[in-house]
């Protein structure tokens, strides 16, 4: 009960400074900008701050791989559930796709930021292949097939010779030196937080830039009330394939990030449905729809495990007893946002109905069973 | 002919819920479409607004074929539908809400909000509130508000009377006319016989997926087995109802 009291008295907290921000003049805004910038770019990975947040692994290459994945991930996956309400469960399958591309294509002799480029392409292709046929399913439904999918990428490549199957791909290319960082010292991992960081603000700049235009207008509609948003005139279909080819686009992106970790390899098991649900996780805890909430959450469910490793495997006890309490005193996560309290006061929770079939007049109403 | 539908059905899944229904929509109406819990009605509107996809017949609206028109293209054309229930956005204000009736139109939308404030001052007091928040009867309002934004030809109405009071339920109907008064084509479905008949011009009956009577809403009144199957006789035809708990009970001695 205190707990939960604490818990809302800073939630009055976070409302009020959404509201100062909310009105804050531009230039403010610019300067908190700039000021997180700073701070991530020259106080994040100093030493000082290593000792504290992570004493017993390198703390340049946790903020790399898996904090900085995480967030890119979560990023991704918030634009799919957090802002059009579309449950996704195998949004690791186009994580898989684009480091699988890199992979691949570096095999064959491709420069790095060739196999960049396609291997956006290649899960943003894969994102409307996966979103075509079953973006007329709804809520549980829909979750089900996304699931299945992941699977199906993961026992894919582990089963195919020309894509290394169980082994998996080493040597994966890097990125060519530039502005003084090397991508080659395996001792050293800031050029790769670097271009994490980097990745990491492009993905912010387009997401909030979507959310305030008329697409985020229609993402938010459809999560509300999909049917309702049909009748206002929003084509509904091709709002969510674009949400799955925009999140699968993100998904790749850090796929391209990870690039096999340290050692530079990648393998089928690297991708495993728990890291589809952990990202879920991610999204949730920090507060669905908001990119702040979703950073917040991604970084301290990558951090948490890192931080606590002297507990061996209790500390994943104790990472899930954090979540079920955090997930009762605060389920509409860590910084959610003022429309999403709304939403989940309202008790849809925005995440789809959990109705079967989504029939237009132009196709035929698919044999899902009833509601 | 405005709105017309001929011989439609239409299914969910195995089910056929609507077996071949027509009806006519003139321009300038107020047309009411009246039947028990499940008769069919939500999904007749669901149908002509384009969220139901038909099996087989046809729906042309302004001289078009339009059966194969997807929703969001109907809205242009001139269809607009208040859902039944709850239909509005709850994370959205009330202003956010009437936005989105517009999301598919560009220009000026001051006089158009303007337009709606005027018809429901209660929205217009609680611009900066979450559609969730409201009351029942307020996001009913809200709903009409909203498909009034889309500028419709013909309104289409699921149940505007659902968990009202019964001064409220007055007050919606009088907004009802005052709208079609203002030049609006009106298709209204209700479970409160009694309201509608009186209300609208013409009426058509619809029991399990088929319409069983079409006359004047007047001659309606005063029919016998309207009389007892829907304006309070002995038939039980609201056994059923489950979210319509508080329209069922006004429905005997209202007018
Ligand atoms: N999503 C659905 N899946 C399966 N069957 C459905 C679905 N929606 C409606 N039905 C069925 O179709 C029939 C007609 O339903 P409809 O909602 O049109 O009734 P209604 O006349 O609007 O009833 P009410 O007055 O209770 O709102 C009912 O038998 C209902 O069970
Ligand atoms: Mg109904």
């Amino acid at each position: 009960m205190n707990l939960k009291q604490t818990l809302s008295a800073r939630s009055g907290v976070s409302d009020r400074i959404r509201d100062w921000w909310a009105g804050a003049p531009m230039w403010t805004r610019w300067l908190v900008y700039l000021l997180l910038l700073l701070f991530v770019v020259f106080v994040l990975p100093t030493e000082g701050v290593a000792s504290i947040m992570s004493p017993q692994t390198d703390w340049i290459t946790t903020l790399w791989d898996p904090i900085g994945i995480y967030i890119l991930l979560a990023l991704g996956l918030n634009i799919v559930v957090g802002q059009a309400g579309l449950l996704d469960l195998g949004f690791v399958a186009f994580f898989a796709i684009g480091a699988y591309s890199v992979g691949v294509l570096g095999r064959e002799g491709w420069p790095f930021w060739g196999t960049v480029v396609a291997a956006l392409a290649i899960a943003a292709i894969s994102g409307i292949v996966l979103g075509a046929p079953t973006l007329r399913l709804r809520g549980d439904y829909l979750a089900i097939v996304t699931l299945g999918f992941g699977e199906i990428i993961r026992i894919v490549a582990r089963n195919t010779t020309y894509i290394g199957d169980s082994r998996g791909i080493s040597d994966l290319p890097r990125p060519p030196s530039m502005f003084g960082l090397d991508f080659n010292d395996v001792l050293d991992a800031s050029a790769f937080y670097y271009l994490i960081v980097a990745m990491i603000v492009l993905v912010i700049v387009i997401s909030v830039r979507l959310n305030k235009s008329r697409v985020g207008r229609a993402w938010a509609a459809i999560r509300e009330d999909e049917d309702a948003a049909e009748l206002m005139g929003v084509p509904t279909f091709k709002f969510k394939l674009l949400a799955f080819f925009v999140g699968a686009m993100v998904g790749g992106l850090a796929g391209t990030g990870q690039m096999g970790g340290v050692q530079g390899y990648i393998q089928p098991e690297n991708f495993p449905f728990i890291l589809s649900a952990t990202i879920l996780v991610c999204v949730v805890f920090g507060g669905s729809g908001n990119i702040p909430g979703v950073i917040l959450g991604a970084f301290i469910i990558a951090w948490l495990p890192e931080r606590f490793r002297f507990l061996d495997d209790y500390r994943y006890m104790l990472f899930g007893a954090v979540l079920v309490i955090m997930m009762i005193v605060r389920p509409e996560g860590l910084l959610p946002s003022r429309q999403r309290k709304a939403e989940m006061q309202e008790g849809t929770g925005g995440m789809g109905s959990m109705g079967a079939e989504v029939a237009t007049p132009t196709t035929a109403a698919p044999e899902v069973g009833g509601k | 002919m405005l709105l017309e539908i001929e011989d439609i059905h239409v299914h969910y899944g195995k089910i056929e819920a609507l077996k071949g229904v027509s009806l006519q929509v003139d321009e300038g109406e107020i047309v009411t479409l009246i039947g028990a819990n499940g008769a069919g009605k939500s999904t007749t509107l669901k149908t002509i607004s384009g969220l139901r996809p038909l099996t087989s017949g046809r729906i042309t609206f302004d001289g078009k074929d339009i059966s194969k028109v997807p929703g969001h293209k109907r809205v242009l054309l001139g269809i607009g539908q208040s859902p039944e229930g709850r239909g509005i956005f709850p994370g959205m204000t009330v202003e956010e809400n009437l936005h989105m009736g517009a999301y598919a139109r560009k220009g000026d939308l001051t006089k158009d909000m303007a337009e709606v404030y005027d018809l429901f001052p209660r929205l217009g007091e609680r611009k900066k509130q979450a559609g969730g928040t409201m009351s029942g009867g307020e996001q009913q309002m809200l709903a009409i508000g909203r498909a009034l934004m889309t500028k419709p030809k013909v309104l289409l109405l699921d149940e505007p009377s659902m968990g009202l009071a019964p001064m409220l339920i007055q007050q919606i109907f009088k907004i009802i006319e005052e709208i079609n008064r203002r030049g609006t084509t009106v298709l209204v479905v209700e479970q409160n016989a009694q309201q509608a008949l009186s209300l609208a011009h013409r009426a058509y009956v619809i029991e399990t997926g088929k319409v069983v009577k079409s006359a004047p809403a007047a001659e309606l009144l005063t029919d016998p087995e309207v009389r007892a199957a829907y304006l309070g006789g002995d038939l039980a035809v609201d056994e059923a109802a489950n979210d319509t708990a508080v329209d069922t009970t006004p429905r005997n001695g209202q007018d």
